[in-house]
């Protein structure tokens, strides 16, 4: 049984699963919040999208026998067209955007000789593998690398920024997530690449003013739309406001040379002198100009500020902190000489009350699931009083920290974001 | 179902807009024409799986309610289990809350409908 507002998601997944005559009844939507007795009237009414009876569908769909197209077996090939297509480029760019193959922006045509040109940012094959990607819980889409020059070229990467766009295809990570809590997606760019690419790490850093953070960023929709197969309303993407972050990313080149602690990429594991970006997951970026005492004029207080922020946030997904330099060097005057430091007194200070906690919809979508299996600390949480006080991140490893920014004035901006992978460029140079 | 749906095409926009691509509408002239390369991904293929036979009647038998964890689907499925008590009382329904997120498997649970049940009716999404 699936509400009405999922028919299409339904039916498409029951058929890309190898069921296309799964028997699906639909309730009127949404259930969610509907007292019993609402509730019982959509059990004794009919079902929205055939009209019947809902309750002789369920039973028909346990006892009418099955039809020989129910019994079928094997394996059924889906096409997605050509692998190349002529036309004029006018009508090309007009068939790559009535085909959703484009973020709806003016985009380059992916010509063979653009996408021979993009290729030669990279040493690897042009039909060597590059990886498997899924929007969501849909079967995952595989690709090679000249599948992903071609939305490359679309964003309007130089060829220089290939390596970078092949090793985000690489993590199978997709940029549009089928849920329908319209997610944000960011990445953290970090080493040499960012001076030699002229990525712009400093005033404006997260807005539109250099290539390679505009492309790339693009370039990872793109190539989830087209790879991954996501961003199709109704079908892989259920995103109910949509996240107008979708376009772009939040592409974060860290500003290391004026930052007082390591790098990202260098918490992850990697060398100062490597090249790596490192995806990240969650709702969005808000600014810290909306913390309590942001306003001081004196002892400003970035921890205390940041805490409050991330206190609106759900624990569900991370807190990703965007620090500018200033910010930075502030929260070292007060004593927090490393990230680490940082870190482990926002995630001791950050805290709520267990009704708090359990009020929010994320902790009985996904943590109250966890407790009842027995898994830490979600399952202590919810043994405890209401009037306990808990932290507000499950672990302390959820919070992250960048610095980049022009120094232009000391704000931070906060992304509940949570980390999900780093991936060296330099494998795919 | 068309294998362009089962790849994702945006069947609307394609009804909507028949693309003029490929089907000789160029408005310029033949010589101006490129070639471009398809963006799209390789979807695997789809294996088929046939549906399990149905039961000739659930008159005496178990009928499994599986809560997905969705907001929601606790009361509808109580409510489809009072329904049955209502209108088909030989049916034996069990109420179940699937263990984890909706997102995480639960064999232990289907290995337990294998053993027990005779059918699953599984709700419901928001």
């Amino acid at each position: 049984m699936v509400t009405k507002a999922f028919k299409d998601l339904a039916l498409l997944n029951a058929a890309k699963r190898g069921m296309p005559h799964e028997r699906i009844c639909f309730t009127p939507h949404p259930v969610w919040g509907k007292t019993p007795d609402e509730v019982r009237a959509y059990v004794e009414g009919p079902d929205p999208v055939s009209g019947k009876p809902l309750m002789k569908e369920v039973v028909d769909g346990l006892t009418v026998p099955l039809s020989d197209e129910d019994k079928k077996s094997g394996t059924v090939s889906v096409s997605v067209g050509p692998p190349t297509y002529r036309d004029t480029l006018d009508n090309l760019q007009e068939f790559y955007l009535n085909n959703g193959y484009t973020d709806f922006l003016p985009i380059i045509v992916p010509t063979e000789e653009k996408v021979d040109a993009m290729l030669k940012g990279t040493s690897h094959k042009p039909d060597e593998t590059v990886g498997k990607m899924a929007a969501g819980a849909y079967p995952a889409w595989s690709y090679n690398v000249r599948q992903v020059a071609a939305n490359a070229v679309m964003a309007g990467c130089r060829p220089e920024y290939f390596p970078i766009v092949l090793a985000v295809a690489s993590s199978g990570m997709a940029s549009l997530f089928s849920s329908t809590n319209s997610f944000a997606f960011s990445m953290v760019v970090n080493g040499p690449i960012r001076d030699k690419l002229e990525f712009n790490y400093g005033i404006g850093v997260l807005g539109p003013f250099a290539q390679p953070n505009a492309t790339i960023g693009r370039a990872w929709t793109i190539l989830s739309k087209n790879l991954g197969n996501g961003g199709i309303p109704g079908d892989t993407y259920l995103g109910s406001l949509g996240n107008n972050l979708n376009y772009n990313n939040v592409v974060i080149p860290e500003h290391e040379d004026a930052s007082p602690w390591v790098p990202l990429h260098v918490q992850k594991g990697f060398k100062k002198e490597d090249n790596v970006v490192s995806l990240f997951r969650g709702l969005g970026v808000v600014p810290g100009q909306v913390a309590r005492g942001s306003s001081a004029n004196e002892n400003v207080q970035f921890d205390y500020q940041l805490s409050d922020l991330f206190g609106t946030f759900t624990g569900f997904f991370g807190a990703l902190i965007i620090a500018d330099p200033l910010v930075a060097a502030r929260l070292k005057e007060q004593g927090y000489d490393t990230k680490e430091k940082l870190i482990d007194w926002l995630y001791k200070n950050t805290t709520q009350t267990v009704k708090d906690y359990k009020s929010r919809n994320y902790a009985y979508l996904f943590d109250y699931p966890r407790a009842l299996r027995g898994d830490e600390p979600w399952a202590s949480w919810y043994k405890m009083p209401d009037d306990a006080v808990i932290p507000h991140f499950p672990h302390a490893s959820d919070f992250n920290i960048v610095v980049a920014g022009g120094q232009t004035n000391a704000y931070p901006q906060a992304g509940n974001l949570s980390y999900g992978v780093s991936v060296s460029i330099d494998k795919w140079a | 179902m068309s294998p362009a749906l089962l790849a994702g095409a945006p069947a609307e926009a394609q009804e909507k807009k028949p693309a003029t691509a490929l089907h000789g509408a160029a408005s310029h002239a033949s010589s101006g024409k490129v070639t471009a390369v398809n963006p799209k991904g390789t979807p695997p293929p789809i294996q088929l799986i046939p549906m399990a036979p149905r039961l000739t009647s659930l008159d005496g038998k178990t009928v499994y309610l599986v809560d997905t964890g969705f907001h929601g689907s606790d009361v509808l499925l109580m409510q489809v289990q009072a329904w049955f008590g209502r209108n088909m009382p030989s049916v034996t329904t069990v109420f179940k809350r699937k263990a984890g997120p909706y997102m995480e498997d639960d064999p232990a649970l289907w290995k337990e409908i294998k053993a027990k049940g005779n059918a699953v009716i599984m709700a419901v999404g928001h």
